[in-house]
């Protein structure tokens, strides 16, 4: 491959950006359905309960790490996930607070004390609370597909973090959120599906 | 040679040897001023410690590490810039030899730390035990570990995961994660609530060596500085940058400046005002010489007693010190005016010659004078603060050289008072036509002191001084402060577990032992957490009990084996885990020395305190209460009870008891020194009318001075009392000069000047002193520059006589 010299790559880099510009507002026109939309129909919704399964993909490790649980969020600002399989952990964020328990352990810790860890939550806590604030705070966001199913790809603006977390990709249908994508800048990955329970829609 | 010369001419060469004794004492005196180290640092501001518990709290506030912390604030300009500015001035300051540590956020710094953490994992982790490597417990272990991959935490785990798959590590950055934490931006510390990047900074030097903390403050602004001149730098985005500084160092060294151009205010404006007033009191060259000579004797001896004493002078001695010039020099006014007045009935080198006239008839009102403000600074020397101690023991020798250099030395040098009139006339013209026209107000006098009183019973009370009060740090200072540590996170003194033991070992075994039993009040919420040096530095028992808890690397591998079957992570790949943790089996436990160049040393250092032969090794653990919540004492008392060597310290509730004690303590030497100034009087009058008419005018003073300070909103606390007790003691003096005058057929107008001038002198020193900034000096002065002014206007009152007094007349016998 040929070396482009730092002035080109300059040069490409902006050209690339500009495309991409491009191509996301022609498919923002395109489908008519925009960030502010998608937080609007989030933002309806106040509170939920869904299972999850996660499969993660670690370049490590000989095979994909399972896990499976239980999502819970209120508005405005509190989020759960408790992990049942293979063991029991459970992370709560409220506000700022990060509560980690794990058996009798138990450990807490400011959200933006560790900005890494924010990304995720925010990503997450972000989106189904229809928070759009935050989520053009932390993120470039971009929002493809349609009111009835939609994707939201969030790539965090920060370049250090970008440099730990590479995207996030939350899709979901109608007012809830159905998959959660994390892709990290190593190259792992996971995915959490999301099983909205009877009664109760995230 | 008649009997009279031979006397005379005995009494001559007494005095010639006082004078020889004066001059050796002088010299003396400048030799040891010389000599003498000055200061000007916060521990004279501190109590001095009755317990031995309070002296560790006193201590750890001296030259403890949060004496040592500088927190940095960088505003101003965008947030990009202040971050960026940060990191570089992080760097820069990592580079130099003042700082023990720099945190800004920045992890580079921690990665040296790591590798230590990671080369001792099996020591240094709270998790091993022997049930954490039976097959089950590596399991659990290994699935924990594996839980946090394909999250951001994992990219901290992966590079370390074959060899330390059990996750000790992180274990350990759990443990020694302080659950406060700053907020991160851009890889930098920042501020919650402002727009602002923050840094914390421990100095090598210590927190009570000042010029150490200068040099280090220095050290921070040149780097700060430099780094907006560096090549390539946006000038114009740096230019709007900020730099703060707090901490115990920054307020020890700004305290230092204000003391120290204090001292110099107060030293110009008291000698130009002294000799001002000599000037208007004498109008000759030859008098305001020897007029200032019992000022500066006093002044000398004062220095040199204090430094014999203390070992060292405090600036704020010397600023006191000032009001020394205002007392000191009314001896030589009364003599050289009451002497010279005598003048003409007089036989030179006779009993009759002016100046024995003056030492018969004057000396012994001046000499109860000067005995009764003796015992009114003498409640200073024990008023517990080594700061007022020096005071008090400056004006006590200060009075007695200025005095006795009057008594023996001015007879000599000066037998027939001093020439010159100067604007003395007008003066004690005024005088007299005040002391004729007072005594008709004194129903007025007595109405506004029965008013004070009311107002005294009115008010709720105004004794609600603090420690904190005595303090010369500005509010200011103070605002930012507490807003920087916010920021960071950084304990204020809050409260803390003290534990002593005869070494190292023992004293990081008890950090254990007391450690456990907080894991309990944790688990049930009573507090958030604490910092132990033993989450660092575990004990050599500790550390040998979890490395004896490894198996070797045969039962390793089997349990491994078993562990991981069907997992995701395959025991083949763990060769270099069974083989570190074989080699850690044979590691000997750590010390302290082993952290040397480590952020971790920093962070033991904190909280484990050397002995030596005079004093035990310390540990403390200092507590986080639960968010919102106090530190419960009675819980953790309970829950520490029994492990010896083992204390709460409160510091805010410790150091208001402390206070509350000295002001109890005070108010019994206040009105101990009250009682002896009353029995000294009425030894010396021998009459209950004269006594009452002495006392009147002071108790009225006092009460209306009170009711002033009380009305105007001031919380009174130690000094305000020690300054109405100098306002008894010193005010005495007018009053027993009024006695005095009073009991005399005839008063000139001279002697009512250098009353006039004397009080002068005295109110306007320390109307200086009630000027000041620094809060000790402007408590005194506040209580005495009224209280004196009072005393004389009251004394005039009741004790002047209402006739007219015709002509210009002599005290007669």
């Amino acid at each position: 491959m040929r070396q482009l010299t730092p002035d080109r790559r300059g040069v490409g880099r902006r050209l690339a950006a500009l495309l991409a510009g491009l191509v996301a507002a022609a498919a923002t026109s395109a489908a008519g359905f925009d960030l502010t939309q998608l937080t609007t129909q989030l933002a309806r919704v106040k509170s939920g309960e869904a299972t999850f399964t996660e499969k993660r993909r670690v370049e490590m490790l000989d095979r994909t790490l399972e896990s499976s649980g239980r999502l819970v969020f209120r508005a405005p600002d509190t989020f759960i996930r408790e992990t049942l399989k293979p063991r029991r952990e459970k992370l709560e964020v409220t506000g700022n607070v990060l509560t980690m328990s794990l058996g009798e352990r138990s450990r807490t810790l400011q959200l933006d004390s560790a900005p890494e860890a924010a990304v995720i939550v925010e990503a997450v806590r972000g989106t189904l609370t229809g928070n759009r604030e935050s989520l053009e705070r932390l993120f470039d966001a971009n929002v493809s597909g349609s009111a009835e199913r939609w994707s939201l790809d969030l790539v965090p603006r920060d370049l250090r973090l970008r440099g730990q977390v590479a995207s996030v990709r939350v899709s979901g249908r109608d007012a809830t959120v159905r998959e959660v994508q994390v892709l990290l800048a190593d190259g792992d990955r996971s995915t959490m599906t999301i099983e909205p329970l009877p009664g109760a829609a995230p | 040679m008649s009997d009279a010369g031979a006397t005379a001419l005995g009494r001559r060469h007494g005095g010639a040897i006082a004078v020889a004794i004066w001059l050796l004492a002088l010299a003396i005196a400048f030799v040891i001023a010389l000599r003498t180290r000055y200061v000007a640092d916060l521990s004279a501001f501190l109590p001095s410690a009755p317990t031995p518990e309070q002296a560790i709290l006193l201590e750890q506030l001296k030259s403890g590490s949060a004496s040592r912390l500088i927190l940095v604030g960088i505003e101003g300009g965008d947030a990009a810039t202040r971050n960026a500015a940060s990191q570089r001035l992080g760097t820069r300051l990592r580079a130099m030899p003042h700082f023990a540590s720099v945190d800004n956020g920045d992890t580079a710094p921690w990665q040296q730390a790591g590798r230590f953490v990671l080369a001792h994992r099996y020591a240094l982790s709270p998790a091993v035990d022997a049930a954490r490597f039976q097959v089950e417990g590596l399991r659990a272990a290994i699935d924990e570990t594996l839980s946090l991959l394909g999250t951001p935490a994992g990219a901290l785990i992966k590079p370390i995961l074959l060899r330390d798959p059990t996750g000790e590590t992180v274990r350990i950055a759990e443990a020694l994660t302080p659950a406060q934490a700053p907020k991160v931006e851009d890889g930098v510390w920042v501020s919650r609530s402002a727009p602002r990047a923050v840094l914390v900074l421990t100095t090598r030097a210590d927190g009570a060596d000042l010029d150490g903390q200068q040099q280090a403050l220095n050290a921070v602004r040149n780097a700060f500085g430099e780094q907006a001149q560096r090549p390539g730098a946006n000038v114009a985005a740096e230019a709007a940058l900020r730099l703060e500084l707090s901490g115990a160092g920054s307020f020890g060294v700004a305290a230092r400046e204000r003391i120290k151009s204090e001292v110099e205010r107060l030293a110009v404006w008291g000698g130009a005002i002294v000799v001002v007033l000599l000037w208007l009191a004498f109008a000759s060259l030859r008098a305001l010489a020897v007029a200032l000579l019992p000022v500066a004797t006093g002044v000398l001896a004062g220095i040199a007693a204090v430094s014999l004493g203390f070992g060292q002078v405090h600036g704020m001695t010397l600023g006191f010190g000032t009001t020394l010039i205002g007392e000191a020099v009314d001896y030589a006014i009364y003599y050289l005016i009451q002497a010279r007045a005598s003048a003409g009935a007089a036989t030179p080198g006779s009993d009759t010659s002016h100046a024995g006239r003056w030492l018969r008839e004057s000396w012994p009102t001046v000499r109860l004078g000067l005995v009764t403000s003796l015992i009114g600074f003498a409640a200073l020397v024990f008023a517990g603060f080594p700061g007022l101690a020096q005071l008090g023991v400056f004006s006590i020798a200060g009075l007695l050289a200025a005095a006795t250099t009057t008594r023996f030395v001015f007879p000599l040098i000066a037998p027939d008072g001093a020439p010159g009139a100067g604007l003395r006339q007008q003066l004690g013209r005024l005088m007299r036509r005040a002391a004729a026209a007072l005594p008709r107000l004194r129903w007025g006098v007595v109405a506004l002191a029965a008013a004070a009183t009311v107002v005294l019973l009115v008010l709720p009370s105004p004794w609600r001084g603090q420690l904190s009060d005595l303090s010369p740090i500005d509010a200011v200072d103070l605002e930012r402060d507490a807003a920087l540590r916010a920021d960071v996170g950084a304990p204020d003194a809050g409260t803390l577990v003290a534990l002593s033991a005869a070494d190292e070992a023992g004293a990081l075994a008890a950090a254990e032992a007391v450690g456990a039993r907080l894991d309990t009040l944790v688990k049930e919420g009573v507090l958030q957490g604490y910092a132990s040096p033993a989450r660092f530095l575990p004990s050599p028992a500790t550390q040998r009990a979890r490395l004896a808890a490894l198996p070797d690397a045969a039962t390793l591998s089997a349990r491994l084996a078993e562990a991981t079957e069907g997992g995701p992570l395959p025991a083949t790949r763990l060769g270099a885990f069974v083989d570190e943790v074989q080699a850690a089996r044979k590691d000997p436990p750590f010390d302290r020395r082993a952290l040397e160049g480590t952020p971790l040393a920093t962070a033991v250092d904190a909280l484990l305190l050397r002995g030596d032969a005079s004093r035990p090794w310390r540990a403390l653990l200092n507590l986080q209460a639960a968010p919102g919540r106090t530190v419960e004492a009675e819980r953790v008392r309970a829950a520490i009870a029994g492990i010896p060597g083992a204390q709460l310290v409160s510091i805010k509730p410790e150091l208001d008891a402390l206070y509350a004690r000295y002001l109890r303590q005070a108010e019994w030497q206040a009105a101990l020194g009250a009682a002896a100034v009353v029995a000294l009087l009425a030894l010396t009058l021998r009459n209950a009318r004269r006594l009452v008419g002495v006392l009147l005018p002071i108790a009225a003073a006092t009460v209306v001075v009170l009711a002033g300070l009380a009305a105007s909103g001031a919380a009174l606390g130690i000094l305000h009392l020690v300054g109405l007790l100098l306002t008894v003691a010193i005010g005495s003096n007018y009053a027993l000069f009024f006695d005095h005058l009073r009991r005399a057929p005839e008063v000139d107008e001279d002697t009512l000047a250098s009353l006039l001038l004397a009080n002068l002198t005295t109110v306007i020193s320390f109307a200086l002193l009630a000027s000041s900034p620094i809060p000790v000096l402007r408590a005194v002065g506040a209580a005495v520059a009224p209280g004196a002014l009072l005393c004389l206007v009251f004394s005039a009152s009741f004790l002047g006589r209402p006739e007219p007094v015709g002509g210009r007349g002599k005290i007669a016998a």
